[in-house]
């Protein structure tokens, strides 16, 4: 496919694009959500000022150029400006859509072109040799019985790249296999037989590449004969359960239920099959931007955490639909890592205003981030995904 | 384009990358919150007074036009740079500087986000009571510079009622404190009240100290549904002289209805022609005793139906309907130019019912909403800007609406500024002798008219 990218400058014009930017009345309602602009309080890398390039580009009053390119990777693709927008400005085609033009005029910056060549040749996003994918589970107790499920799976968990090769998340996926073993559901893994998912391609305006991932991927949740498919990763689940449609076939997802752990966990719950123990702590949820804003999971996971005892909830100032991206989204840590890295702080504070001493997430990639800066600002708050608090908190498991 | 000397004497000033210049920034910089737009040179971000009092040296030097600029939420295109030069953009001047109890006063540069205040008020268990719409994403300096209002401002006044302290730059780079911490202060020329509503023609506003009160402990919201915008009218005024005391009385009209319920989905009527919104606070006897005055009051003049809010969830959900009617109106047209005339609040009705029949003669449609308990309303109407003859009627439409407002005792802007787009007005409202006046003030702080230049006054030999 590299071979059909042309190198000249294309503008992005026609009725489409014309529909998308005309309804900016450009009030200013964005740059109040922008976690960007909020950093920044810089014009041009706001939500609005993003539209006005857009579209100053469109009406040829502006040329593309490797400083407009700059000002769309100066982005998170976090939706808040989308969800904010009161006269229905479809900001995330408008932002989508100007970074496939981009990837098409090869003005894509160099740190992400390469992380797409290295999705494409590896399979993965950090390159190594994809087999290593069951890395984490070489130090569990036993051997997972995920690798042996005799076809009688009733789930195939899809691990996704950060959890399986990063041994800083290794322990999302072994919390929730260890849940799952506790709680009797039979699971299978499919080790390297698991490509990435393909969202960073999405993400970066080269969402065709991700065909061949896409094709993959679903064959080999098949050949596992599970009938649901489960991810911790919000981001794969996204991209499985809205852009998967969209690119594959017509037929080609039938009958494959796509779930996040967050619905299964909470599903265990309910049906009395998680048993918890008290845990008198208060935490804060953080809703991830692909699980929250853009697959409308928000309660889910909150039922997991009412159901453990004596835990309080308390939500932090930006929650449910108006959360506050942790930094981690839109490849912007791959484009701009000094910004992304000054992002979390102020998660971190409404959390800390909150009243919480955890944030429990369900995001390896918003583990990171939200870890990561607090071990630079020196707050002390502990960052947890929900798999590894129910792991924990699970009734007969020694304290932590 | 500007001297490269210049910018890089700009870029010792306040650092290499906040002198921006590429044709990105341009555009970025070239709008706020109308349809209009005008690209600058140049933007400069300062990151405090001093860097602002070094910029504005240069500019006076170099006679380089200087718009200062907030957040761009402006309704009066105020700080778009119709004659190119510097937008000085104070976003990076945010700092919350003190809360201090005793006094009850708050002090920040005035790039800080509006709500970011009135939060930092609120934590510690006080009321800073000016809240524009735009209060998420409006600075506290542009709510300065146009004197802003906000629903609640009929029972607690606008942003100039609680401004007590500006530092400014002047244009030749003086950096001079005005005001203080003493509420009684005849000292001189009263130069705060002078500089609020400026639109920034006479100084640049760095630093602001805004009073603040105790918190009123409730707030009670109703929403009342009138099949006819007449009723609502004659209920507005029955509400006013009665015993409720609201703190704040809104009116949206069918189309703004339609246009929110569009974006919201929240079960708006469609079928009726005004809605009004009535909060009361104070102690809970108090707000709850007003908020059943106004609701019988309404039902008595004609509401078909009427909801009191028993939760204050409930009552941020009415108001989230009030709220989005300004930024939803996108959805309906490309275009909206948004009125702010202000009349006594008896010829409320009349002036709606004059607004209808200018809006059927220029055959546009003419949203209104408002504050309507102070008389305040906004007449927008909607248009789209690539149709020259249509844009050619919006014209005409908005001297007759100004015209209306002006002959039922009415004025031209209640909150928004003149800006430009008032402009040529300005005489009609004011007469000639206080346009001239004005006109002598801006030449004595203003010599070389580099401030915003073109803004509010009319220019000398134009109408
Ligand atoms: C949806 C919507 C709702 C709104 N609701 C209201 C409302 O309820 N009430 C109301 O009053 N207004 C309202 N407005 C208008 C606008 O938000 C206010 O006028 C606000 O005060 C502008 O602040 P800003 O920071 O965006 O200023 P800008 O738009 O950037 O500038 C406005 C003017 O102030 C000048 N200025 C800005 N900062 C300074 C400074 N530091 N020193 C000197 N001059 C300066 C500029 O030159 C310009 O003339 C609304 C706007 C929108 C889009
Ligand atoms: S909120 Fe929507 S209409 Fe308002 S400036 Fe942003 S994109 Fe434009
Ligand atoms: S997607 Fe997020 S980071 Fe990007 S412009 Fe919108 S709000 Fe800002």
């Amino acid at each position: 496919m590299t071979s059909d990218r042309v190198e000249a400058p294309v503008r992005t014009v026609g009725a489409v694009a014309d529909e998308l930017y005309l309804k900016c009345i450009r009030c200013g309602k964005c740059l109040s959500v922008c976690p960007v602009y909020r950093e920044t309080r810089i014009e041009t890398l706001s939500p609005r000022g993003k539209v006005a390039l857009y579209r100053a580009v469109g009406e040829d009053d502006l040329e593309i150029s490797e400083v407009y390119a700059g000002k769309f990777y100066t982005c998170l693709m976090c939706d808040a400006c989308r969800e904010a927008c009161p006269s229905g400005v479809e900001l995330d085609l408008i932002l989508n859509k100007a970074r496939t033009d981009l990837a098409y005029s090869g003005l894509m910056p160099e740190s992400l072109r390469r992380l797409d060549e290295t999705i494409i040749a590896a399979g993965n996003i950090s390159g190594e040799d994809n087999e290593q994918r069951l890395g984490w589970t070489a130090n569990l107790e036993s051997m997972p019985i995920g690798l042996d499920h005799g076809g009688q799976a009733e789930a195939a968990y899809f691990v996704g790249c950060v959890s399986a090769l990063f041994p800083a998340s290794y322990s999302i996926p072994q919390s929730l296999v260890r849940v799952f073993e506790r709680a009797g559901v039979n699971y299978a893994l499919i080790g390297g037989d698991e490509h990435c998912c393909g969202y960073p391609l999405f993400l970066n305006g080269e969402g065709e590449r991700a065909l061949a991932m896409a094709h993959h991927n679903v064959e080999a949740v098949r050949d596992t004969g599970a009938a649901r498919v489960v991810m911790s990763c919000p981001s794969c689940y996204h991209m499985w359960k809205h852009i998967y449609p969209e690119l594959l076939d017509n037929g080609e997802l039938d009958g494959l239920e796509i779930v996040h752990e967050t619905e299964m966990l909470a599903e265990l719950a309910k049906e009395g099959r998680l048993c918890f123990k008290p845990w008198p702590v208060t935490v804060t949820y953080h809703d991830s931007c692909d699980l929250g804003r853009k697959s409308g999971i928000f309660e889910a996971p909150r039922h997991v955490l009412r159901a453990i005892p004596e835990l309080t909830l308390v939500e932090m100032a930006d929650h449910h639909e108006n959360s506050l991206c942790c930094g981690g989204g839109g490849n912007l840590e791959t484009y701009d890592r000094e910004l992304a890295q000054a992002l979390p702080r102020r998660r971190l504070q409404q959390a800390q205003d909150a009243g919480a001493k955890y944030i429990v997430v369900s995001c390896q990639q918003c583990k990171r981030t939200l870890f990561g800066g607090a071990r630079r600002e020196r707050i002390r708050i502990r960052t947890m995904d929900l798999a590894e608090v129910v792991s924990e908190q699970l009734e007969g498991e020694a304290d932590a | 384009m500007l001297d490269p000397q210049i910018i890089d004497e700009l870029k010792s000033i306040v650092g290499e990358r906040y002198v921006l210049t590429s044709p990105e920034d341009l555009v970025a910089y070239s709008y706020d919150a109308t349809f209009t737009s005008a690209r600058p040179n140049l933007i400069v971000l300062p990151d405090n007074t001093q860097e602002v009092s070094e910029i504005l040296k240069v500019a006076s030097r170099e006679l380089i036009p200087v718009v200062p600029r907030g957040m761009g939420s402006g309704l009066a295109a105020g700080s778009i740079p119709f004659g190119g030069g510097m937008v000085l953009a104070l976003t990076r001047m945010d700092r919350l500087l003190d809360v201090d109890l005793d006094n009850m006063m708050a002090t920040a540069e005035a790039g800080i986000i509006a709500s970011e205040l009135a939060d930092a008020v609120a934590r510690e268990g006080y009321f800073y009571p000016p809240d524009t719409t735009s209060v998420h994403y409006s600075t506290l300096g542009g709510n300065v510079a146009c004197n802003a209002g906000g629903a609640r401002c009929l029972k607690y006044g606008i942003t100039g009622h609680y401004v007590m302290a500006l530092e400014v730059v002047l244009a030749d780079g003086r950096i001079m404190r005005v005001g203080g911490k003493a509420t009684k202060n005849v000292t001189g020329y009263d130069l705060v009240r002078l500089l609020v509503g400026s639109e920034g023609t006479l100084a640049i506003i760095t630093e602001v100290t805004v009073r603040f009160i105790a918190a009123p402990e409730v707030e009670r919201m109703a929403q009342a549904i009138f099949p006819k915008l007449t009723d609502a009218g004659k209920a507005i005024n029955a509400v006013l002289a009665s015993g409720a005391n609201p703190s704040m009385v809104e009116i949206m009209d069918e189309t703004a209805i339609k246009s929110v319920e569009e974006y919201l989905r929240i079960g708006l009527p469609l079928d009726v022609e005004a809605i009004l919104l009535i909060q009361t606070d104070g102690d809970e006897a108090d707000a709850v005793r007003g908020i059943e005055i106004a609701a019988e009051i309404c039902r008595q003049n004609g509401a078909r139906e009427v909801r009191v809010a028993t939760t204050p969830e409930e009552g941020k959900e009415m108001w989230e309907a009030r709220s989005a009617i300004s930024g939803s109106l996108g959805r309906i047209r490309p275009n909206k130019l948004g009125e702010d005339i202000t009349v006594p609040h008896s010829a409320v009705p009349e002036m709606i019912a004059k607004i209808k029949e200018i809006s059927a003669k220029w055959d546009l449609p003419i949203v209104i909403f408002g504050h309507a308990g102070d008389g305040n309303l906004h007449p927008n109407i909607l248009f789209d800007k690539r149709d020259p003859e249509e844009s050619e009627r919006v014209e005409s439409a908005v001297g007759d609406l100004f015209r209306a407002a002006v002959e039922v005792g009415g004025s031209l802007s209640g909150e928004h500024g003149v800006g430009v787009l008032k402009r040529p007005y300005l005489e009609m409202a004011m007469g000639a002798v206080a346009v001239e006046m004005q006109r002598r003030i801006k030449q004595a702080w203003d010599p070389k008219n580099i401030l915003n230049p073109g803004k509010i006054l009319p220019t000398k030999g134009a109408k």
